[in-house]
């Protein structure tokens, strides 16, 4: 089965079918859908860092690159007035994200521990200067999107990119579909070898495992997806700038990841909802939220290190239990 | 580039790789004595700024505002430490990072709701407001002189604070073997918390000495921090000599990539950076 | 009892700085017998066994396996070369069962590391070498136990277990009894008298009592050199052996 917890099947059921429903609820309020729609996409975003660092152990503090490569290839590659094909574009943003990926990744995991968390920041801060910089991509005020791809996918066109709606659903499939492929990546042989890395990476070696080869395949499979995540962002409000890549997207999807719960890779959805959803809340009721915000990642950090998703398996099983 | 936009240049590089090394100085220290990964330190910087601003407006005088705020810093260190940092001793990384990223937000927060996010400044105090000519037409103002004096004094009292007394070697000894240290009797708790303390310190008086030639803006915590960063990451983690060389290195790289290569001026210490790492994936002072 | 040569080493050094841990070491594993080696604490022992798995490059000499110099392969290589290891320190997956321990073992042989797809879960074939493995070892019974909760002794039988479903040639064992009950030593003595009916052994261990029942060839080895090698009744004849290490006392931990 590859949903084996409780809390696991439980969130399937419930998330999913509300998030299916949800615009109908909302009756075509846009400013609601667009911000579901960031969530799903910060959903998948958060989700490959949750399988870089829960799952393989290797903490980065520059997955925010990705996430802006993500935005700024289609810019770059996309003619500025002509509408492209989305699959294809997405086909080719993944694979030069995870080109880019496999060269840094030689460089940044020969390192591990702290030198690799200032490494991989170090690498986010060049290409977010980079752009910052650039006057070709529009320095620190980034290039706009002027027209949207189609999807067309063997005549078919399912979704009108410039309807939120469509736009919704879009961002729900392909978040579902990032779940379901890190839930079987996880399971598969592949996830047996990087569980085992992480859990003794000595014993892994002299068992006769080329362990660098999977850590970098693993860093690249979630770069590629975390560019994804960013190519959503930018086709979904028309623009890409450098704080896409800037290091506090980076440490908020980290924060996102602790409120989540680490390492459960369904977690990354709840814990990008929570703090969206805090952050709404804070922000409205006062303009210091990040004092609270602040207070609570410590609180987080010190007392309730699961997260929500290791809170709410800890519930389900102690039920089981008796 | 003529020969004294050269000599300009070649002393902005070294004041600012000075500055860059007070900061670093405490980041490195921290890191290696007690094994935290501090990424709040250039909040620190930040508070002495505004503190430096702050105390400046109701004393009027530099000196006196910049030990008060070196005082406060220390005590915040001592608070810090004691409710916070010491919960990490035991954590992994990834804990290290999430708490002090939590803090930032804190210390972010603290700046904008008791001086607000307008862009301040601190004037230069009189004593050093003059400047030397160096050529019929370019000047060169004392105070950036006077900030280089300041932390070669600085670097100077570390070496022979870490060289030549107990302090200085207990630090040495708890880098290398914390169990040992133990073993002597020492109270590594007590330890960890002047180090912590001290390195909050070296952070805010950066801020201090810093204020009166940058402005002060939030958010200049984390743009210094990213700057230490590189600096330990060429010097190698947890070594002070590595922090100095590195700092250096990173304030010339820095300084005259704004000249040379204007555009892409920011990015060059990391581009730097890469390159050390490629030749020494520890850096160039590594233990 | 001549029995072919699988893994040589000629003139092996091992300094750290100016310390020699171990110095011109030159010895011949021989296939289908346990190979113990012995001495006193800082003779170079383990410093050996982590040469010989790869975890140390060497200062300089050679490791010959089967006639080829593998000194400078990676580590990895070694264990895919059939050098299988044990460490002296418990070194397993805690928190797997005893069955994916060796699962992980059984599949760097069986391939198929590098699908994404296919469950780990869906192979009945690799299941059954491993529990294969576990069975050699007398932990059939513990195969869906999770590895931190069987008690220490089954965990280092686990160990070699694992190391056994990598279908290795050479096991080298440091210490597989260190802290163990004498119930406990009785079975992997056991276990080691029949496994080296089928591989070589190198073993450290010690145990003297073990070593001496177990070993066909036996080394001595003292300050990072090589004292003696030979049959157990040779090395306990031996007038050296006698002086530098047995003279000391009978207490030779």
């Amino acid at each position: 089965m590859l949903f084996k917890k409780r809390a696991e099947r439980l969130f399937m059921w419930v998330f999913f079918p509300l998030a299916l429903l949800m615009p109908m609820f909302l009756e075509q309020n846009e400013y609601y859908v667009n911000k579901l729609t960031t969530i799903m996409i910060l959903s998948i975003f958060v989700m490959s860092l949750d399988y870089l660092v829960g799952k393989c152990g290797l903490i980065t503090l520059g997955h925010a690159m990705f996430y802006g490569l993500g935005g700024y290839l289609f810019v770059i590659l996309a003619p500025e007035y002509e509408a492209v094909n989305f699959w294809v574009y997405t086909f080719y943003i993944c694979a030069i994200s995870a080109a880019i990926a496999l060269v840094i990744g030689l460089l940044v995991l020969r390192t591990s521990g702290i030198y690799m968390i200032m490494i991989t920041l170090a690498f986010a801060q060049m290409t977010f200067y980079y752009f910052s910089g650039s006057i070709d991509y529009g320095g620190t005020d980034g290039v706009f999107v002027y027209v949207k791809p189609e999807t067309s996918i063997f005549g078919l066109s399912l979704f009108d990119l410039d309807n939120p709606t469509h736009f919704y659903y879009l961002c729900l499939l392909s978040l579902f579909n990032t779940l379901l492929f890190f839930k079987v990546l996880v399971r598969s042989q592949f996830g047996r070898v990087v569980d085992a890395i992480q859990v003794n990476p000595g014993r892994t070696t002299a068992l006769g495992y080329n362990i660098f080869v999977y850590k970098l395949m693993s860093y690249v499979v979630a770069s590629a997806l975390g560019a994804y995540a960013g190519y959503l962002f930018t086709l979904q409000y028309g623009f890409v700038n450098p704080s896409m890549l800037s290091w506090t997207t980076s440490g908020t999807a980290l924060v996102m990841l602790i409120l989540g719960g680490i390492g459960s890779i369904y977690g990354a959805i709840l814990g990008t909802i929570t703090y969206e959803g805090l952050h709404y809340t804070l922000e409205h009721w006062t303009e210091h939220w990040m004092l609270f915000m602040g207070g609570l990642i410590i609180l987080m950090v010190m007392v309730f290190k699961k997260g929500i998703a290791g809170f709410l398996e800890d519930l389900l099983e102690k039920r089981d239990g008796k | 580039m003529d020969s004294t936009l050269f000599i300009v240049q070649l002393i902005n590089g070294i004041q600012y790789g000075l500055v860059l090394f007070l900061i670093a100085s405490g980041l490195t220290l921290v890191f290696g004595v007690m094994g935290i990964l501090n990424l709040a330190h250039g909040s620190m910087y930040m508070v002495g700024a505004y503190l430096a601003w702050y105390f400046v407006q109701h004393t009027g005088s530099f000196a006196l505002s910049a030990f008060i705020s070196a005082v406060i810093a220390l005590c915040i260190g001592v608070v810090v430490e004691r409710t916070l940092i010491r919960q990490l001793y035991r954590r992994n990384h990834l804990d290290q990072v999430l708490l002090t990223i939590g803090m930032i937000f804190v210390f972010n927060a603290l700046q904008s709701l008791l001086w607000g996010n307008d862009p301040l400044g601190v004037e230069v105090p009189e004593a050093l407001a003059a400047s030397i000519p160096l050529t019929g037409i370019i000047e060169y103002p004392v105070y950036r002189i006077f900030v280089a004096v300041f932390c070669i004094v600085v670097a100077a009292a570390m070496y022979y604070v870490i060289n030549k007394t107990r302090l200085g070697m207990l630090i040495r000894a708890g880098e290398s073997n914390r169990e040992m240290v133990e073993c002597l009797g020492v109270d590594i708790s007590r330890l960890y918390t002047i180090v912590f303390a001290i390195g909050v310190m070296l952070a805010a008086v950066a801020g201090v000495v810093a204020a009166p030639i940058s402005s002060i803006v939030p958010g200049m915590g984390e743009h210094i921090l990213i700057s230490c960063f590189v600096v330990v990451v060429i010097g190698g983690m947890g070594s002070i000599k590595g922090a100095f060389v590195g700092a250096l290195l990173v304030g010339l790289v820095d300084t005259f990539a704004s000249v040379l290569v204007p555009e892409l001026s920011s990015m060059m210490i990391y581009v730097f950076m890469a390159f050390v790492l490629l030749l020494k994936p520890q850096g160039l002072f590594s233990s | 009892m001549e029995n072919n040569v699988i893994l040589e080493t000629e003139g092996l050094c091992k300094y750290w700085g100016g310390l020699k841990a171990l110095d011109n070491l030159s010895l011949a594993f021989h296939d289908k017998q346990l190979h113990g080696i012995v001495g006193p604490n800082g003779a170079g022992k383990s410093t050996l066994l982590n040469m010989l798995c790869g975890h140390y490059k060497p200062t300089s000499g050679e490791i010959i396996y089967r006639g080829e110099s593998i000194s400078s392969i990676k580590p990895f290589e070694f264990a895919r070369r059939g050098i299988g290891r044990s460490f002296q320190k418990t070194n397993i997956y805690t928190n797997a069962t005893c069955l994916e321990n060796c699962c992980v073992a059984v599949q760097r042989l069986m391939g198929g590391s590098f699908n994404f797809f296919r469950s780990r879960y869906s192979q009945k074939m690799l299941d059954d070498i491993a529990t294969k493995a576990l069975e050699k070892v007398g932990l059939a019974h513990r195969r869906d136990y999770i590895a931190s909760q069987i008690s220490y002794g089954e965990q280092r039988q686990l160990e070699i277990a694992m190391v056994l479903a990598t279908s290795p040639a050479l096991l080298l064992l440091d210490e597989p009894m260190a802290g163990m009950g004498h119930e406990e030593s009785q079975l992997i003595i056991n276990l080691l008298n029949t496994l080296k009916k089928e591989y070589c052994i190198v073993l450290v261990e010690h145990d003297m009592d073990a070593i001496f029942e177990l070993s066909d060839q036996l080394t001595v080895m003292v300050d990072g050199q090589h004292l003696v090698t030979g049959s157990v009744d040779e090395v306990r004849e031996d007038a050296r052996v006698k002086e530098a290490y047995l003279g000391q006392g009978d207490e030779v931990y």
